[in-house]
């Protein structure tokens, strides 16, 4: 499974976070965060490719 | 007294069949909002009963009370911005995703604008309804009809008394139905295949 670093004072925090918001763990918080940022990234580059074909297309300026 | 008669929105992805059915509309007697500005052309033979102002909703939403108990034409992504001081009533129309993309695609073709990869603009279009489909239960001032363009143009009497139904001003069935030309509809997928 791959790995990835992150400061101390970051894990900190996000341990501090996890207990509060009643996650399992810090590396559940992690990964959530992830993957709504993997998914909101997605989803702005989805907006972004509708807007420029609906543009291509004469439909909005 | 005030006018508060809904604005009827004619809304789907472009080329859904939102054309068709502004004139369907028209035919059946409720008034177009448009400024004629684009003209026919061999994407839209009968016209694109379109309206300019809409493009700048953001901006600009002083005409909408003129639009009460009219017909306006507006594609989805619009609609986020449509703002909670009037009551719409929305036709959205659904084509099979491949027709719009092929539709659209000779669309840009011929406005000299190189069309993406069909599976990304897919795949964000298809992105872009859930989120719209998921919007709108928050929605309280929009009501909204799905009316599948596919069917329409096979059997349009269905779709049509649906529309009756839905919109509370009174339209003419009959006039409706003479709006709907079978030769209209392009990019089958038989066409396709040839």
């Amino acid at each position: 499974m791959p790995k990835t670093t992150i400061d101390d004072g970051l894990y900190q925090r996000a341990a501090a976070a996890a207990e509060k918001a009643g996650y399992s763990n810090v590396d559940e918080l992690i990964k959530t965060a992830i993957e709504n940022e993997v998914k909101r990234i997605g989803e702005d580059l989805d907006e972004q490719q509708v807007a420029d074909q609906l543009r291509g297309l004469g439909y909005i300026e | 007294m005030p006018d508060v008669s809904p604005i009827v929105v004619v809304s789907g992805l472009p080329r859904s069949g939102t054309s068709l059915m502004m004139q369907m509309l028209a035919k059946g007697g409720i008034e177009p909002v448009t400024d004629h500005e684009r003209q026919a052309d061999a994407d839209n033979p009968k016209g694109y009963y379109e309206f300019e102002r809409v493009k700048k909703i953001k901006q600009d939403t002083a005409w909408l009370p003129d639009a009460r108990g009219k017909v306006v034409k507006m594609i989805s992504q619009l609609l986020f911005d449509l703002p909670a001081t009037e009551h719409y009533k929305v036709v959205f129309m659904r084509r099979d995703m491949d027709e719009v993309i092929t539709s659209q695609e000779k669309m840009l073709v011929r406005r000299g604008v190189n069309p993406p990869d069909p599976a990304v603009i897919k795949k964000a279009f298809e992105s872009h309804l859930t989120k719209f489909f998921a919007w709108l239960p928050t929605q309280s001032t929009i009501d909204l009809i799905e009316i599948n363009y596919n069917e329409l143009v096979l059997d349009p009497i269905p779709s049509a008394e649906q529309i009756v139904e839905f919109l509370p001003m009174q339209v003419d069935l009959e006039q409706m139905l003479t709006a709907v030309d079978s030769s209209l509809y392009r990019n089958r997928e038989i066409e396709n295949a040839n």
